[in-house]
């Protein structure tokens, strides 16, 4: 159960990773420091404006104003970024966009601490819902409950708007072929701003969530969560949007069953995901549900 | 046409920067501001260095995604600590050790994933980069003391001369820089070198051309790792103290930045980079907390503005006007007398003959099926010698499937593939190579940042036998056999008309010049049957005529063709015989003109008048 | 008459100014610290907290009369770094050097700074090696040991509370792993003789945020006490949910643990009668030092430090300031021996005793335990 919670956080940014490495082929290193943006942001605005909303409408509206914020602010965070950093290095090739999103990266984190300072910040708790839920025995708490929904609604949309839409269609086209994409009329610029807002975006709601969930942030959190979300999207297979949501939560129950079932295990969680991983990619080298990417010779 | 040129980097001017550098380098630590402090800066800059040349060989040279490197400079240091502190074995010695460690290591850990593409690599070398500090974290078994770290390690001592003070260790690793970058430019120069950066530019077509591509990549990992252990060796013996977190995944990172904003494959570039990524934030120390905020801009402005980094690449200039290349016979160089004398060394099991005359290459009721698909349907096709076969169908009907099958790139589910008697069914494209069979690709797959005699250099790889010891002490079997490989290649070049743009970058050549170029490429190899997919796509009514003249010569050298066409006045020009192909089978052969009036074949291509009727354009 | 001694006026306004100049020369301390990186709050605190005590002193009238200047080195946590830095610190003539925060970043420091005779104090590295495996002249420092921690909590939780069944858990760094280390070492002798087994011993990786599957874990070992041995973010998280999951079992973090922000990630209701191994704490000790260093700094940053680490920076610039008062001289052989010796010394947390090898003598630990209110307070049993 906590790994599906888990997992259901490392789907969310792999989701926003997918989309981006699915379309651009980029690895955008600054997606986990988008994640930490989004955090931080909605941090934000709970200390600054959410005490106003609370009063009048309830907590749950602060906590809906607060991911809104977040989501609309880090779709504008990745516009930015991808402007600044990615727009000016796409001629150049494959290679300078790793360096250009680790530069990024960089300086996202070092730019958030020098923001909001080195300091862990706390989620505010008395603006945050505590409340919990009686369920077949088990107590669990009510955010965990709306989080797991929240994220399993925002994938199954993304799904059906991958694949069920004519929108979705376009966007799945400009990754397997970008050139064909222009010359059949699809408008690039337009998948790629989309990519660019609604990855971000995401990523940046799950911040807030994992914000409201563990209560603690800090600006070098977001490293971690990149990482995993690119293994995650390696692992459902690149390209694949579904895939990367299933690697997510797939990753979050390995390693939580790791460290539970495994003496010593916590030590070497990481390890073990990796070795996993590689392991994966030696038997199903294409991915759990396997790229839709194919070579032509 | 006018054909743009890249100007050489020449002048005297440019000859002299290695010799200034080395100058500055070497007395430096002598300047009258540079203190104890700037030294050590120094040192780290020829560490930095020597780990980013490390790194080159794998990413600049190769082109293989490695983000976990810092793995194999762990394992140096590592190995270094523990050996030193535990069985006293002198540091010195220890270097050679931990470059073996190190490099056994990489072999073992990277063969069963070397064949995974670009960005998979990618994430199984950070995996591997992790669980090496993982490990080292953990303390297995006790020896690594986990998070503490190792202390104590001793000083190289050479004889009574110990290694220690500041200047001593920056000369130490300078001078092991030296002998690097002098070994790595020798690399660079030979086969060996081509060969990497051929797989880099197109990996199918490497192994198209001869080049075994697993052993290289392998190759190149097992040298990037020796040399990065021989960094973590020269590492722990200046701090004395060895710990996981100089090891973590932003070394790694930070390592991929020198290489990339020094320009890939580029040594002087790789220590420019260096020496940015270490003096950048020494420099900007004053700016505390800010550091590394500039870092990250400066790392995104260095690849706005130069992404082909700082001191890109620049291939080798052969000058070669004294190369009396109009007077090359062609039984000098003749394919066939060298394709014959590499062929002596195996002896195949001969299947003995059926058809009479024996056919040069046979295919016998090959399928192929990608998933429900049928592709190539028992497929029969018979070449023989000395004549031009043609294959053609319409698009889409499995031709370029079966010379994929045929060349190595495809295994068969039924059927099998023989070439002068031996079976060669699923074999790899290089080993296909090496017994005799060239080919060309439907799209043109050249090496783009290489030149053109590069590009037809690589043809020899399959012909040559210097390996890395005798590229590296540069022995006069290689240098001969480089010299030959030049004038093979040469040769090749002037009879397709290309000798003027032989230190020409291949990307800047018109389309039509490029194909040439792809056929020379393949003639170079050797082969007694060239395969060659649509040749005359692209080409103008002139050029096609060109081309068909060239096929008819190479004819009367002895080389046999087998050729995929759209264009009918090539099938009907050249052809002895042709195969038809529809939808994975074959529907009609014969000679041309019975091929030609065929109904099966002409309901065919009915509704596809335009490929049929006349040349194509 | 007059340009006589207008002349005399002159001349002795120039003595007087020259020897001002001359005497104005500031004495130059160095502080390597974490600016950057992950400990960057330890660090930048730790840079705060050595320069309001530099203010306070060069109030007083600076060290032999000379105002004492801090110049600060980044070492961003990183080993290369921490050598370049000391190296940096050691060029630019400084007489001591106040280094560093983490043991494996403090080691090459101090390898350096003992090689060119620099003297060295560390103030947030509590390996025991340091001090106690190679020798080094130069070398102090004003923390405290893993060693003695360990002992004290595997003494405490046998001896004075009876626990029998412990858990220790760490986060594999080179201070977590160490107390827990040595506690797991401390606490042999009661193993042996029947009083105590552990339980659990594994650790958590710091940075991740979902500790359910190690806390399950330590559930199901049933322990009778629970020692966390590394540092507060973790702690705090670990705290809350483990008391969410309902696990009751009491806690026990080590010095690193409480901090006020631990009281935020962990929330106050969790926090309650938590134990904290820890040195005496700054505002159990009335000393004078404390109150001047707290007032001086809350009027400049508003708050008093988070962390002890960054106190015992400031602690050891006065151990050094004190050192050289004594010697009378700014030479690296006699502030150590000074260092040695001195009995005088005041810190924030106590008076500063070196032992032969540098280490801080009397460093006592005491349980303490959080309140109601969120305040630590002396745990009597």
């Amino acid at each position: 159960m906590n790994g599906v919670t888990v997992g259901s956080f490392y789907a969310l940014v792999a989701l926003g990773y997918s989309m981006v490495y699915g379309v651009m082929k980029l690895i955008n290193f600054a997606h986990g420091d988008l994640f930490t943006l989004g955090s931080y942001l909605g941090y934000t605005f709970l200390v600054w404006g959410a005490a106003w909303i609370t009063e009048r409408a309830g907590l749950w509206w602060g906590v809906l104003g607060a991911i809104l914020f977040a989501f609309l602010a880090n779709a504008g965070a990745g516009i930015l970024v991808e402007r600044v950093a990615y727009r000016p290095v796409y001629r150049a090739g494959r290679l300078p966009l790793v360096v250009s999103a680790l530069g990024m990266s960089i300086f996202l984190q070092n730019a958030i601490m020098a923001v909001w300072g080195p300091r862990f910040q706390v989620y505010p708790s008395d603006l945050v819902p505590v409340a919990s839920l009686r369920f077949l025995g088990l107590s669990l708490p009510l955010l965990k409950v709306v989080i797991l929904f929240l994220s399993l609604g925002v994938m199954f949309v993304m799904y059906w708007i991958v694949e069920k839409t004519e929108f979705g269609a376009a966007v799945r086209a400009t990754a397997l072929d970008r050139e064909m994409a222009t010359l059949l009329g699809i408008d690039v610029q337009r998948v790629i701003l989309f990519v660019f807002t609604l990855g971000p975006a995401l990523g940046g709601m799950a911040g807030v969530m994992n914000g409201m969930y563990y209560r603690s942030i800090q600006f070098s959190m977001g490293w971690n969560y990149g990482l995993k979300a690119f293994t995650a999207t390696i692992l459902g297979g690149i390209g694949n949007i579904p895939g990367a949501m299933v690697g997510g939560v797939l990753l979050g129950v390995i390693e939580t069953l790791l460290a539970g079932y495994i003496p010593g295990g916590g030590a070497w969680k990481d390890g073990f995901t990796f070795l996993i991983l590689i392991l994966v990619l030696i038997f199903r080298p294409t991915g759990i549900l396997g790229e839709k990417v194919a070579e032509k010779v | 046409m006018g054909v743009v040129f890249s100007r050489p980097r020449t002048g005297r001017f440019w000859r002299f920067v290695p010799v200034l550098l080395g100058g500055f380098i070497a007395v430096f630590p002598f300047l009258p501001f540079v203190n104890d402090y700037w030294v050590d800066v120094g040192f780290f800059v020829g560490l930095y260095g020597l780990l980013g040349l490390s790194l080159n060989v794998v990413l600049g040279e190769v082109g293989l995604f490695d983000l976990g490197h810092a793995a194999f400079y762990a394992i140096g240091a590592y190995t270094t600590a523990i050996l030193n502190t535990t069985l006293n074995i002198p540091v010195l010695l220890l270097l050679p050790v931990s470059a073996l460690v190190a490099s056994g290591f990489a072999y073992l850990v990277m063969s069963p994933v070397i064949h995974l593409r670009g960005d998979y690599l990618c994430i199984v070398t950070i995996g591997i980069g992790e669980i090496v500090r993982i490990i080292i974290v953990n303390n297995p078994w006790g020896i690594t003391n986990g998070p503490n770290g190792i202390t104590g390690v001793g000083f190289p001592t050479l004889g009574p001369f110990v290694i220690q003070t500041p200047m001593q260790f920056y000369y130490f690793v300078w001078v092991v820089v030296a002998f690097v970058a002098f070994m790595l430019l020798r690399l660079q120069k030979s086969r060996i070198g081509r060969a990497w950066n051929a797989i880099r530019e197109d990996e199918i077509a490497a192994e198209a051309m001869g080049i075994d591509v697993r052993a290289y990549k392998l190759l190149a990992f097992t040298l990037g790792a020796a040399l990065a252990g021989l960094a973590g060796n020269i590492y722990a013996a200046k701090m004395a103290v060895v710990s996981p977190q100089s090891f973590l995944f932003m070394e790694s990172a930070l390592l991929f930045c020198i290489v990339l904003l020094g320009g890939l494959g580029s040594l002087p570039g790789v220590l420019l980079g260096a020496a940015l990524v270490v003096i950048f934030p020494e420099v900007f120390r004053r700016f505390a907390s800010f550091r590394l905020l500039f870092f990250g801009l400066a790392l995104m402005v260095a690849m706005i503005f130069r992404p082909g980094g700082l001191l890109p690449r620049r291939r080798e200039i052969l000058e070669l006007d004294g190369l009396d290349v109009q007077g090359f016979s062609a039984e000098k160089v003749s394919p066939v007398r060298i394709g014959q004398v590499s062929l002596k060394e195996h002896s195949p099991v001969q299947v003995p003959c059926e058809l009479d005359p024996c056919p040069l290459l046979e295919v016998q009721g090959v399928t192929l099926r990608f998933g429900g698909l049928v592709a190539v349907n028992r497929y029969n096709l018979a070449v023989y010698p000395g004549r031009v076969t043609s294959l053609i169908g319409p698009n889409g009907a499995g031709k370029t499937t079966l010379f994929n099958i045929i060349t190595g790139i495809y295994r068969p589910d039924e059927g099998r593939v023989l070439f002068k008697g031996e079976d060669i069914t699923g074999l790899k494209p290089h080993l296909v190579v090496a017994r005799g069979i060239a080919r060309t690709f439907q799209n043109i797959r050249l090496f783009p940042s290489l030149t053109c005699l590069e590009n037809v250099l690589t043809g020899l790889h399959c012909r040559g036998s210097s390996g890395f010891v005798s590229t590296v002490l540069r022995m006069p079997f290689q240098v001969q056999e480089e010299r030959e490989f030049v004038e093979t290649a040469a040769y090749w070049l002037y009879r397709v008309g290309l000798w003027e743009y032989r230190n020409e970058l291949a990307r800047n050549l018109p389309y039509g010049r490029q194909k040439y170029l792809e056929i020379a490429r393949a003639l170079t190899t050797g082969p007694e049957l060239l395969v060659l997919d649509e040749p005359s796509s692209g080409l103008n009514e002139r050029e096609t005529e060109e081309l068909m003249e060239f096929l008819q010569r190479l004819l009367q050298e002895g080389i046999t063709i087998l050729l995929i066409e759209h264009d009918m006045n090539v099938v009907m020009g050249i052809s002895d015989w042709v195969s038809v192909m529809d939808m994975g089978s074959k529907i009609a052969e014969g000679s041309p003109w019975e091929v030609y009036n065929h109904p099966r074949v002409i309901e065919a291509y009915l509704g596809k008048e335009e490929e049929w009727v006349g040349s194509t354009s | 008459m007059k340009s006589r001694r207008l002349v005399a006026f002159l001349f002795l306004s120039a003595v007087f100014f020259w020897g001002q100049v001359f005497a104005e020369e500031p004495i130059r301390i160095g502080l390597q610290a974490p600016i950057t990186g992950s400990f960057a709050i330890e660090g930048q605190m730790a840079r705060q907290c050595v320069e309001v005590a530099a203010e306070l002193i060069n109030e007083q009238g600076g060290i032999l009369g000379r105002p004492v200047e801090i110049i600060v080195a980044d070492d961003a946590s990183n080993p290369r770094d921490s050598a370049l830095a000391a190296q940096k610190l050691i060029s630019q003539g400084v007489v001591a050097a106040i280094a560093s925060y983490g043991s494996s970043v403090t080691e090459p420091a101090a390898d350096l700074y003992e090689r060119n005779r620099v003297v060295c104090v560390a103030y947030g590295a509590t390996a025991v090696r340091l001090t106690m495996g190679k020798e080094r002249r130069y070398f102090f420092r004003t923390c405290g040991r893993d060693d003695s921690q360990g002992e004290f909590f595997a003494r405490f939780a046998v001896e004075t509370m009876g626990w029998r069944r412990i858990a220790i858990m760490h986060d594999n760094q080179t201070y977590g792993k160490g107390v827990a280390e040595e506690t797991k070492k401390y606490l042999e002798p009661y193993i042996r003789e029947g009083r105590a087994e552990i339980v659990y011993y594994d650790a958590i990786t710091p940075g991740d945020q979902d500790y359910s599957a190690a806390l399950t874990k330590l559930r199901e070992s049933n322990p009778d006490v629970w020692y966390y041995t590394a540092y507060y973010p973790e702690a705090g998280l670990l705290v809350r949910q483990a008391r969410e999951m309902g696990i009751t079992v009491p806690f026990v973090g080590s010095n690193a643990v409480p901090n006020e922000d631990f009281v935020r990630i962990a929330g106050l209701e969790y926090v309650v009668g938590t134990f904290m191994t820890q040195e005496p704490l700054p505002q159990d000790l009335n000393t004078p030092k404390a109150q001047e260093f707290f007032a001086a700094y809350r009027a400049k940053y508003g708050d008093i430090p988070s962390s002890p680490w960054p106190i015992y920076a400031a602690d050891a610039l006065f151990a050094l300031a004190q050192a050289i008062e004594n010697a009378k001289s700014t030479k690296p052989d006699d502030i150590a021996q000074a260092m040695r010796t001195m009995e005088n010394a005041e810190g924030i947390t106590g008076p500063i005793v070196f032992t032969e090898r540098g280490d801080r003598k009397g460093v006592p630990y005491a349980m303490y335990r959080y309140n109601e209110k969120g305040q630590l307070e002396l745990f009597t049993p």
